[in-house]
């Protein structure tokens, strides 16, 4: 009698009977054995076996089935199921639906979607807006995931190099980004996404003026909704570097959040044609906002007004941002020697 | 006094003993909750040996370190390079190929347990490294495809500057260094590896301002992989390392239980900070003590 649920060696399994284990060899002195579980070492046995006599066949899909399920890492059994799926020309879709249980449990295993992009390359749909909807849905719940980002990245990469990703589908795909960045404005990887869609991409909008124009209100409105939002400041500055514009135009936009006496502030030109933050600015936003300092610092020596750059940093590094004092002063000095 | 902001497990003090033992512990057995790391044993091996190696409590039998030399060169596969593991050697060579990221932990390991290099077959790992480029100039992980992220920092690791990775392409728009050309946010592991590797080809070269500002940006107390994430302590490493040119060991957060990644990486940190004199001195763009790097640069120059 076998106890229910006590776990069944393979070889006592009939269909494994003609197949001789093959043990890891790990020497007299290994370094940093790991106490595997029993199923584990089981199936590694089977599995080196298999893979030594070249075995590509039902029961070996099953077995690389069973060992990632126990190691997602598993990066050699990963490749063997690859090209085990392929030589038996199996159903591909059967192993995407499989691949999105996997998905859901091992979001952070690099190798479970390498193999999901290597199944999309075989596929090749006509159309990858199904792939592209299950990929939205899979960032619902880890909506800042590495791997999932970069997936959604290549799989739009590589389907508008083959000519399949239409006008529609980039306009939806830029609706959904701004959904991600409405629910969550400080994500950055949704501001990377955006980066890709506006900036980056052939073809993107920022390309062209009123493109750039349209951007610029976007960043900016994002800095009035969360003045302290690290993600918009960032893109705003990455915006400005990249189509090499300078930074003191926006500044009447900017200078609200430096805390600056109101005598200090000059009035806002007429021809000022971006979006300002409110007057006055709510109650719950702490001030000065650092990187509103920075912003003005820089374009301070963007007027060669280096002296007056210094001092800003200098405040940034006594008193408004502490934890980087070392850094604040290292630009503070910069200013001063030169 | 307690404070309710602190979290519990938090201490103050360095517990050089209970690291010590920690390590060593790892060394004998790792749990099984290590099984997802048994690709990539030399690796943890690293981890725990450097570490014993910055603690400058690195004694052992000479019985000992030969048997972990021997485990080590067990690995070098007969084309050149290492594998990570035994976990696929049979009779058949075709199922243990080598892999990049191993065979820098290989290597530095052995230099850490100072073993004569001979027998490295270095035209076979030339090979390997050409071989693991792909044309846009990003390195892959082995020769089957499969990219691991961190490896390009790998290369020039090894003083083979042959090869010249444009890491300019995985610059994005926040000045800092994404995993691949085109990959749409920075990380603070990855810009650890395109900056190392850098100044790795370029003796001068240092994180340039704009990246400069992003890594310092990462700070919170502790350091974040990205903006707006949680801290995580191996980024006091990623990121610290790229700007400078009640258990043992060290969990991911304030309560998270010890791995050696973790425990290695936020040791590694600690001597970057210069804050504990009981650590050695850490070479930041080998990851690994000045005295090993010292060791390994005269070595290769011996077998050459």
């Amino acid at each position: 009698m076998v106890e229910v649920g006590a776990y069944i060696p393979l070889g006592q399994r009939g269909v494994w009977s003609d197949v001789k284990p093959i043990a890891q060899d790990d020497g007299p002195n290994p370094i940093v054995p790991i106490m595997y579980s029993e199923e584990y070492r089981d199936a590694m046995d089977y599995f080196r076996a298999i893979a030594a006599s070249g075995e590509k066949s039902e029961r070996a899909l099953e077995l690389t089935e069973t060992i990632i399920r126990l190691n997602p890492a598993h990066y050699t059994v990963w490749q063997y199921r690859m090209s085990t799926l392929l030589e038996l020309k199996k159903d591909l879709e059967e192993e995407l639906q499989l691949m999105n249980e996997f998905a859901v449990e091992n979001l952070k295993s690099y190798q479970v979607w390498h193999h999901r992009l290597l199944l999309l390359t075989h596929i090749s749909p006509q159309d990858p807006s199904s792939e592209i909807d299950y990929i939205h849905q899979a960032l619902l719940p880890d909506p800042k995931n590495y791997h999932t980002w970069a997936y959604l990245h290549w799989l739009y990469s590589h389907f508008s190099t083959l000519g399949r990703v239409t006008d529609k589908q980039w306009k939806y795909e830029q609706r959904w980004c701004e959904e991600m960045l409405r629910v969550d404005g400080r994500n950055n990887s949704a501001w990377g996404w955006r980066w890709f869609l506006r900036v980056a991409r052939p073809g993107a909008a920022a390309s062209q003026a009123d493109g750039v124009k349209e951007e610029l209100n976007y960043t900016l409105e994002a800095i009035h909704l969360i003045p302290h939002n690290i993600s918009a400041w960032n893109y705003l500055r990455g915006l400005l570097k990249h189509l090499k514009l300078p930074l003191t135009p926006l500044l009447p936009a900017i200078l609200p959040y430096t805390a600056r006496p109101s005598a200090q502030i000059p009035e806002v030109p007429s021809t000022f044609e971006f979006p300002l933050p409110s007057d006055p600015l709510p109650n719950d936003t702490p001030l000065p906002v650092p990187l509103a300092l920075e912003y003005l610092g820089d374009s301070l020596i963007e007027q060669n007004q280096t002296i007056e750059a210094g001092e800003v940093f200098g405040e940034l590094s006594m008193e408004y941002d502490r934890m980087r004092t070392g850094y604040w002063e290292f630009r503070r000095r910069e200013c001063v020697e030169e | 006094m307690t404070d309710p902001d602190r979290p519990r497990l938090q201490q103050h003090t360095f517990k050089r003993n209970a690291h010590i033992n920690y390590f060593r512990r790892c060394l004998r057995a790792l749990p099984t909750a290590a099984q997802s790391s048994d690709s990539n044993r030399v690796t943890a091996a690293y981890f725990c040996l450097s570490a014993l190696d910055l603690l400058d409590a690195l004694e052992t039998t000479p019985e000992q370190r030969s048997g972990w030399v021997e485990w080590i060169w067990s690995l070098q596969s007969p084309s050149g390079g290492f594998r990570g593991s035994p976990f696929m050697t049979t009779s058949n060579e075709k199922t243990s190929p080598p892999h990049l990221p191993s065979t820098y932990t290989a290597l530095l390991s052995l230099a850490i347990l100072r073993a004569p290099l001979d027998r490295l077959n270095i035209s076979g790992l030339i090979g390997l490294l050409r071989s693991c480029q792909a044309p846009d100039g990003s390195i892959i992980g082995d020769s089957s495809g499969v990219d691991i992220p961190q490896a390009c920092s790998f290369v020039e690791r090894c003083q083979v500057s042959l090869l010249n990775p444009p890491h300019a392409d995985k610059k994005t728009w926040e000045g800092a260094y994404a995993s691949r050309p085109g990959v749409v946010e920075a990380q603070g592991g990855t810009t650890y590896c395109s900056v190392a590797a850098l100044s790795l080809l370029n003796h001068t070269a240092t994180a340039g301002d704009a990246t400069l500002r992003w890594l310092v940006g990462r700070q919170l107390g502790g350091f974040q992989g990205r903006p707006s994430k949680l801290q995580d302590v191996c980024y006091s490493f990623w990121c610290g390392a790229a700007i400078s040119s009640p258990l043992g060991g060290f969990g991911k957060e304030p309560e998270d239980y010890p791995d050696p990644f973790h425990s290695y990486l936020a040791l590694a940190a600690l001597s970057l900070s210069h804050s504990q004199a009981e650590l050695k001195p850490l070479d930041a763009r080998w990851n690994v003590s000045v005295g090993t790097r010292t060791w390994l640069v005269t070595e290769i120059a011996r077998i050459k």
